[in-house]
């Protein structure tokens, strides 16, 4: 397993790998799919007009190819084009829906639902409104990741404007129960904003079924490209929003901007591709699940999932190996490009809140891995990765005086350990 | 013809004010309507039954604009029902109207164009306030004449 053809290698921040990662980590990003490629590249190299130019062909062809991409994502979720809005995407989605909904109902609505496990960017719009004085509601998970749907029904108020709750979590890869949830918005008549952003074209979402009022979609989750997504917003009944960026009315006065053509061509595309082979990708990517999780367990005891496996994407696998500190898993890991946690956790030094959220104990969250597989994954990749995690992992532990513990029977948690 | 003349000036002047007071009479076919511009200054007016509220204010020189002439095209007759009882009282607006609304510069909950609200009955005594502005990038102040 050490560096092999000196040419091969790679050395960047002081370490030597033998090529590039495997990878893993399509919680991320993903990869472009070549399909999506294709279709975008006309639209930088030869038709590359301004889409709201009205006056020559270049602006109308253009504008034809974002309507046309419209069209793509409404279909994805069962929208019509006229309820989908360009943006850069799913953070600033997310911060039209809970900051633009509150403030455009701010005489009549002072309150807001959200859960603890939510992205960064909700949590943090959420803080932001407090500091402007509305009221915010953080509902905590059971152990398994899901909120409890009585609890959330008893939380909302006359005076609450919005529930926001993830479809899809990017840490653990559980699915909150959408239908139940925008049946009892509804029934409140409460907007119920959902971030999408993992569950496109992953799991089957139509926006009226679940009672959806507002959807955040990313486009570089599901093979498209970066910096673009939509935002879904109803229009019956209507919901109106403040919009966060002024200027030309563009996107009907909600976005304001340029509408990138080339790149929003490339979500349409991806959309389509998505709608067409997701379940296939879903068969594929619960098989390769399977065997990656299957690898694991039978050679290293002491795995534990983090967050229920019945409700779950399977393209998200999230382990805590207990006794294994995190960061030197990770640095043993150098050949599979995986995470701990967040890609938007990694930055900052504290554990996953979304592991505290489920009630994971500190040392736990801090050895978790998430593994991400995807369209593009193969057999192969999985059964390396699995084979250099099991390696790592039972290396570390033959290291570690808390795994030589606990097999001989001491309950590590009723230690005292003394200061220095 | 004497004694037509004698049956009107006997019916205008003795018969029709014992049945309806004036102010009945107005509004059997004309209601009460205040608008409130952006600098809080009162204007009331009479609008008849059936007249739009971007007529009235034509009419009686009141500076709402309305580029497209009420043909739901533009945002620029956007005005606010102050009162949401008054608003509840008006007809859900269609969706060709909530689509221009979305465009108007500070939109409200109990916003509508003036071109769709109707003058009727009910709406005796609506206030409808301006907006501080429209569509229109005119920052040096410039007002468009009304066409």
């Amino acid at each position: 397993l050490a560096a092999e053809e000196e040419d091969d290698s790679i050395t960047i921040k002081g370490v030597r790998i033998s090529g590039r990662p495997l990878y893993l980590d399509m919680q991320a990003t993903t990869p472009v799919d070549p399909r999506v490629l294709d279709a975008m590249l006309p639209f930088y190299l030869s038709r590359y007009g301004n889409p709201h130019s009205r006056t020559h062909l270049y602006g109308w062809e253009s504008d034809a190819a974002v309507e046309e991409a419209r069209a793509r994502v409404a279909r994805l979720i069962g929208a019509d084009p006229r309820e989908i809005f360009f943006t850069s995407g799913a953070t600033e989605c997310n911060n039209i829906a809970v900051k633009g909904v509150m403030h455009f109902y701010r005489d009549r609505r002072r309150h807001v639902i959200t859960t603890q496990t939510e992205h960064k960017c909700v949590l943090d719009s959420c803080r932001y409104l407090q500091q402007e004085g509305f009221e915010v509601t953080y509902l905590p998970v059971r152990p398994d990741g899901l909120i409890d749907v009585a609890q959330l029904a008893d939380a909302i108020r006359p005076d609450t404007g919005l529930v926001s709750v993830m479809a899809v979590n990017n840490e653990i890869g559980v699915v909150q129960p959408l239908e139940e949830i925008g049946r009892i918005c509804r029934e409140k008549g409460v907007p119920f904003h959902t971030d999408a952003a993992q569950a496109l074209g992953k799991i089957p979402i139509d926006v009226n079924q679940m009672g959806i009022g507002l959807m955040s979609l990313s486009a570089h989750k599901i093979y498209g490209p970066k910096g673009v997504g939509a935002l879904y917003l109803r229009r019956r009944p209507r919901i109106r929003v403040e919009p966060q960026m002024s200027g030309g009315g563009q996107e009907r006065g909600i976005r304001s901007g340029t509408v990138p053509t080339p790149i929003v061509v490339g979500f349409g595309a991806a959309c389509e591709i998505a709608a067409k082979e997701m379940d296939y990708d879903e068969r594929r990517v619960s098989a390769l699940q399977q065997r990656l999780l299957d690898g694991i367990r039978s050679k290293v005891d002491d795995v534990v999932i983090n967050g229920s496996m019945e409700h779950r994407y399977a393209g998200n696998l999230n382990l805590s190996f207990a006794y294994v500190e995190g960061e030197s898993l990770l640095m043993g890991l150098k050949e599979v490009a995986v995470s701990s946690g967040s890609a938007c956790t990694s930055a900052s030094l504290e554990p996953s809140y979304v592991l505290r959220a489920l009630g994971v104990d500190e040392d736990m969250a801090h050895t978790s891995i998430r593994f991400g597989i995807g369209r593009f994954t193969t057999e192969e990749e999985v059964d390396r990765a699995t084979e250099l995690t099991v390696h790592q992992v039972l290396k570390l532990r033959e290291m570690s005086p808390l795994y030589e513990m606990a097999k001989a029977g001491i309950d590590i948690k009723s230690i005292q350990w003394s200061q220095h | 013809m004497g004694s037509a003349c004698f049956w009107f000036l006997n019916f205008y002047h003795f018969v029709l004010p014992l049945a309806i007071s004036i102010n009945d009479w107005n509004l059997l076919c004309r209601i009460s309507v205040t608008f409130v511009d952006k600098d809080g200054d009162e204007t009331v007016i009479n609008v008849p039954i059936g007249m739009s509220m971007l007529e009235a204010a034509h009419e009686n020189d009141i500076e709402l604009e309305g580029a497209c002439e009420g043909s739901l095209a533009c945002s620029t007759c956007h005005v606010i029902v102050t009162d949401v009882d008054y608003y509840n009282k008006l007809e859900d607006p269609e969706d060709e109207e909530n689509d221009m609304l979305d465009l108007a510069f500070g939109l409200t909950e109990t916003s509508r164009l003036g071109c769709q609200v109707i003058a009727s009955p009910e709406l005796d005594g609506i206030r409808l306030a301006l907006p501080a502005a429209t569509r229109n990038f005119a920052v040096d102040g410039h007002v468009p004449k009304p066409h």
